[in-house]
């Protein structure tokens, strides 16, 4: 209680020398090789002098200030577009920085409403890197429940902090989201300046810094997704040489994969069954012009009793494949 | 007889011993008396101005004034007056005020003016001028300092 008055009255004798302008005295921040909070400031001055013939040293007394905590907190978004695809979950990285001068724990909070945003995602978990990797590693990283706080961070001390996100199923090729990350100290934060008496590292105060012992960062993803238009064309040539479909003739088919949007869709692969009443013609398989064997193996292309499969694999946006092969009307 | 005799000289000369020590360290005519307050600077009526405080709540990047009097009381001048203060840990000179007239940079060492100190930097083995933070020690050289005169000395300092 007594501190407590103590810290009051000194308040209003600042407030007091500051009058209504502005006051200017604000904690300007610890360095990175600062006096840590607990640390006691020990001065002694030392005197020399000659009396008469003798020469004598004297020393003061010595003065004791001991340094509070400073509540400082840094935060910085590490990804500036995270790419992802509609319907998955994406990892966003942070990192905090405790620039005060005591071990601090901090409160983190993801919002995912960032003003600006074509559409927002939904918060999974916020995470810590256990491992110091730098990567979001399930079922090692420690996740922090709602409302609960990051463990003690030294002073200068590093956090590496994922938020996963899940993006909704409709959100569309190419639209952006942002993901605003919230720290403050648990101690206490508020205005620079603010005092939390008794609560700081070694017994002293706790002072909140230029940074109100909070932070905001964001980070940004962008929804990357393809989809791929199949088209499907004949031509019939023959034994007379015009188009009659008729018994003997040979009709090419051929088949138009085209890729777009700005992302990448895996695993490609286009199978058509022939027609009934037809044989296909062998050796006829081609992508992009080029004759692919019949049998399954390396080229990807092969033909059955019942029609043709060519593996495309992952392909981007913006590719254009176009296969064709032949069959004989019996 | 003889033996008694010399026994109490001796003991005489004990006693004029002690009382000749204990009357130098009465008459050790310089007193020190150092303190420290945190100095705020404040800006009211578009002026600033320093407001020195007691040290209730100090965190880095504070400044402090540590301030050392000193008072002869004794009956005689004294001469070669040098006060000495090693810079505590945790703070660095403020470089925002004038420093000393002579500082060191060596542990007490070598002394001068701060704008006249080199410093080899490790890493390259080139001089660099010396910067407030490598000072180590500062001091105040007094020629003399009269009966019953007192003063004072103060150097600027900034919590690291």
């Amino acid at each position: 209680m007594k501190r407590a008055y103590r810290h009051i009255s000194k308040e209003m004798q600042m407030a007091a020398a500051c009058g209504v302008a502005i006051c200017l005295s604000v904690p300007t921040g610890a360095s990175a090789a600062g006096a840590k909070a607990g640390v006691v400031i020990e001065n002694t001055a030392v005197a020399s002098y000659t009396a008469g013939a003798i020469t004598s040293t004297i020393q003061s007394n010595t003065v004791k200030v001991r340094v509070d905590e400073l509540l400082e907190v840094t935060l910085a978004g590490l990804t500036s577009s995270a790419t992802a695809s509609s319907g998955s979950e994406a990892v966003l990285a942070y990192s905090l920085v405790n620039t005060g001068n005591g071990p601090e724990a901090f409160l983190l909070s993801a919002d995912p409403a960032t003003v600006g945003n074509d559409f927002d995602t939904q918060i999974k978990s916020i995470a810590i890197d256990s491992n110091d990797n730098g990567t979001y590693d399930p079922g090692v990283d420690q996740l922090l429940a709602s409302g609960a706080s990051t463990p003690s961070v030294e002073p200068d001390g590093t956090l590496k902090v994922f938020v996963v996100v899940a993006i909704p199923a409709d959100a569309a090729d190419t639209k952006t989201s942002q993901v605003t990350l919230r720290a403050e100290a648990v101690t206490g934060s508020g205005a620079p300046g603010t005092s939390f008496p008794g609560q700081g590292e070694g017994g002293g105060d706790a002072v909140v810094g230029q940074s109100g012992a909070r932070a905001v960062a964001l980070d940004s993803l962008v929804v990357r997704a393809a989809s791929v238009a199949l088209t499907k064309s004949a031509s019939v040539i023959n034994l007379f040489g015009n188009g009659q479909p008729i018994p003997g003739a040979i009709i090419t088919y051929r088949i138009d994969a085209a890729v777009s949007g700005s992302g990448t869709v895996q695993d490609l692969f286009v199978s058509d069954n022939f027609p009934a009443g037809t044989t296909y013609q062998a050796g006829s398989l081609a992508l992009d012009g080029n004759a692919l064997s019949d049998a399954s193996d390396a080229d990807g292309g092969s033909a059955s009793a019942n029609g043709i499969t060519v593996q495309l694999g992952t392909s981007a946006g913006g590719i254009s494949r176009s296969i064709t092969f032949k069959v004989k009307i019996n | 007889m003889s033996i008694r005799l010399s026994l109490r000289t001796a003991l005489l000369v004990g006693a004029v011993t002690l009382a000749a020590n204990l009357q130098a360290q009465n008459a050790a005519p310089l007193q020190l008396h150092s303190d420290v307050k945190v100095d705020k600077i404040v800006m009211a009526d578009g002026q600033t101005k320093h407001v020195l405080s007691d040290p209730e709540v100090v965190v880095p990047g504070d400044r402090l004034l540590f301030r050392t009097q000193y008072r002869n009381t004794g009956g005689q001048e004294v001469t070669d007056f040098v006060v000495t203060n090693p810079l505590p840990n945790g703070v660095a000179l403020d470089p925002a005020a004038k420093a000393p007239a002579q500082v060191s940079i060596d542990g007490g060492v070598s002394w001068g003016g701060l704008e006249s100190l080199k410093v080899v930097d490790t890493a390259t083995g080139s001089q660099r001028p010396a910067q407030v933070g490598d000072v180590t020690h500062v001091r105040w050289v007094l020629r003399s300092v009269k009966p019953g005169e007192t003063g004072e000395v103060s150097f600027n300092a900034i919590v690291r």
